[in-house]
């Protein structure tokens, strides 16, 4: 497996009233796209904000590319053109034009290449107003979603860190999203990366590298995902070995008939002598059991170290 | 190529099963190199881990070589070496079903008469 990391954290926390982010090190693989799944609440965009640097009220430390700290990040104007950020809040102005959009841009970051941004524009169907420009409280939150991700995509950056990006989109546009994913970590094999948030794993798997599964302010589990599917199981089987496996399975699901759960590889023997049929997970089935586990232990603080 | 979503066989091994094919039917000069893995997960539609399992399956059969930094590049393919490389195969496949055979209780005698009833079967149906 290829090494090295984009972005490493060590003793990363955050309280914000009851609500507490504490992860102890954090490594985003360079060259990939990494999913951050977790519930709501979950503190994923807490998470990413701290990682943007639009919160700068947190302990611990972080490192860039390699070589640059969290103050360089700040200081250095180098390390955030290699940057690009996408998320939920309010970054342009809402009485912005597309067009004043492109201006800032290129007044911010001298890798802004505005032709490209128009191209992209139009590429994502962005609907700027009949020539006359519209502003951007005047798009609907897909529009906006769209016209941020133009903006990173028009620049010549190495990480791009987007909260929620597949949320406001419909179907095909989520679709061109992952797309654009995989082009832009094409466009340099191995030196770029791409770290999201989302609720819409079924969609963005395809796009998905590294998952990291965040519940209650810490990571549960994380993973290449082709290593998660072969650490966990999907198994299936019948209402008489229903008792066997609420104590054999990590995450399972009853019915009148039978039974379906997420079972640890390794645990598989535990179900020797059931009728059970074992298949691949998907990476939300993986996700929606980890969430379950730890949603029932009320987090993951009680892990042994 | 062709990559069925929900065929049971993991897309990393239709991949990988593709490229074997075609490197052994000497579609891929010797040295030459494969599509880089972000270039193919591009076309394909798929994640970059996916196609990089693939190679790595490759690699591991002896097909390919990795250079970090550039890619994978297809091996000399020895005829010997594949040879044996399908006997390991066979050895394994066999093994596994040993260990079947053990939990069905199956005496050596009855494995011996299915694999002969087995053989028998495959003559007669060619």
């Amino acid at each position: 497996m290829e090494t090295g990391y984009v972005i490493e954290g060590h003793g990363i926390g955050k309280r914000l009233g009851s609500f507490v982010l504490d992860i102890p090190e954090f490594h985003l693989p360079k060259g990939f796209a990494t999913a951050l799944i977790g519930e709501n609440g979950a503190g994923k965009t807490t998470f990413l904000n701290i990682l943007s640097g639009i919160r700068l009220d947190y302990k611990g430390q972080l490192q860039y590319f390699g070589q640059y700290s969290d103050k360089d990040r700040e200081n250095n104007p180098l390390v955030k053109e290699h940057m690009g950020y996408t998320g939920p809040g309010n970054y342009f102005l809402p009485q912005w034009k597309v067009k004043q959009v492109a201006e800032v841009n290129r007044l911010l970051f001298q890798n802004f290449h505005e032709d490209r941004f128009k191209r992209l524009c139009a590429e994502l169907a962005i609907d700027t107003g009949n020539g006359v420009g519209k502003k951007v409280k005047e798009l609907s939150d897909g529009n906006r979603m769209k016209l941020m991700i133009a903006g990173v995509l028009a620049r010549d950056t190495e990480l791009l860190i987007m909260d929620e990006p597949a949320s406001p989109l419909d179907p095909l546009m989520r679709d061109k999203l992952c797309e654009m994913i995989r082009d832009y970590l094409a466009e340099d094999e191995g030196n770029r990366s791409v770290f999201f948030s989302t609720h819409n794993i079924a969609d963005m798997e395809n796009v998905t590298d590294y998952a990291i599964i965040m519940t209650h302010g810490r990571i549960a589990e994380e993973g290449f995902v082709e290593d998660l599917k072969e650490k966990y199981l999907m198994v299936k089987g019948n209402a008489e070995d229903i008792p066997k496996a609420q104590s054999a399975l990590y995450s399972v699901s009853t019915n009148k008939y039978g039974f379906e759960g997420i079972c640890l590889a390794e645990n598989l023997d535990a179900l020797a002598g059931c009728s059970v049929n074992v298949e691949t997970p998907s990476l939300s089935q993986i996700s929606v059991a980890v969430m379950r586990k730890y949603s029932q232990l009320g987090g993951v603080r009680d892990k042994e170290a | 190529m062709i990559i069925l979503q929900n065929s049971g066989v993991p897309i990393y091994r239709q991949i990988k099963d593709q490229f074997k094919a075609d490197i052994l039917a000497e579609k891929y000069a010797q040295g030459e190199y494969l599509p880089s893995i972000r270039s193919l997960a591009k076309e394909l539609k798929i994640s970059v881990i996916t196609t990089m399992k693939a190679y790595e399956e490759l690699e591991s059969e002896g097909l390919v070589t990795a250079v970090p930094g550039k890619g994978f590049y297809v091996n000399a393919q020895d005829s010997q070496m594949l040879r044996e490389q399908h006997i390991r195969r066979v050895e394994a496949a066999l093994s596994e079903a040993l260990a079947a055979a053990e939990i069905a209780g199956m005496s050596d005698e009855e494995i011996r008469s299915t694999l002969e009833a087995l053989l028998l079967l495959r003559d007669t149906s060619v």
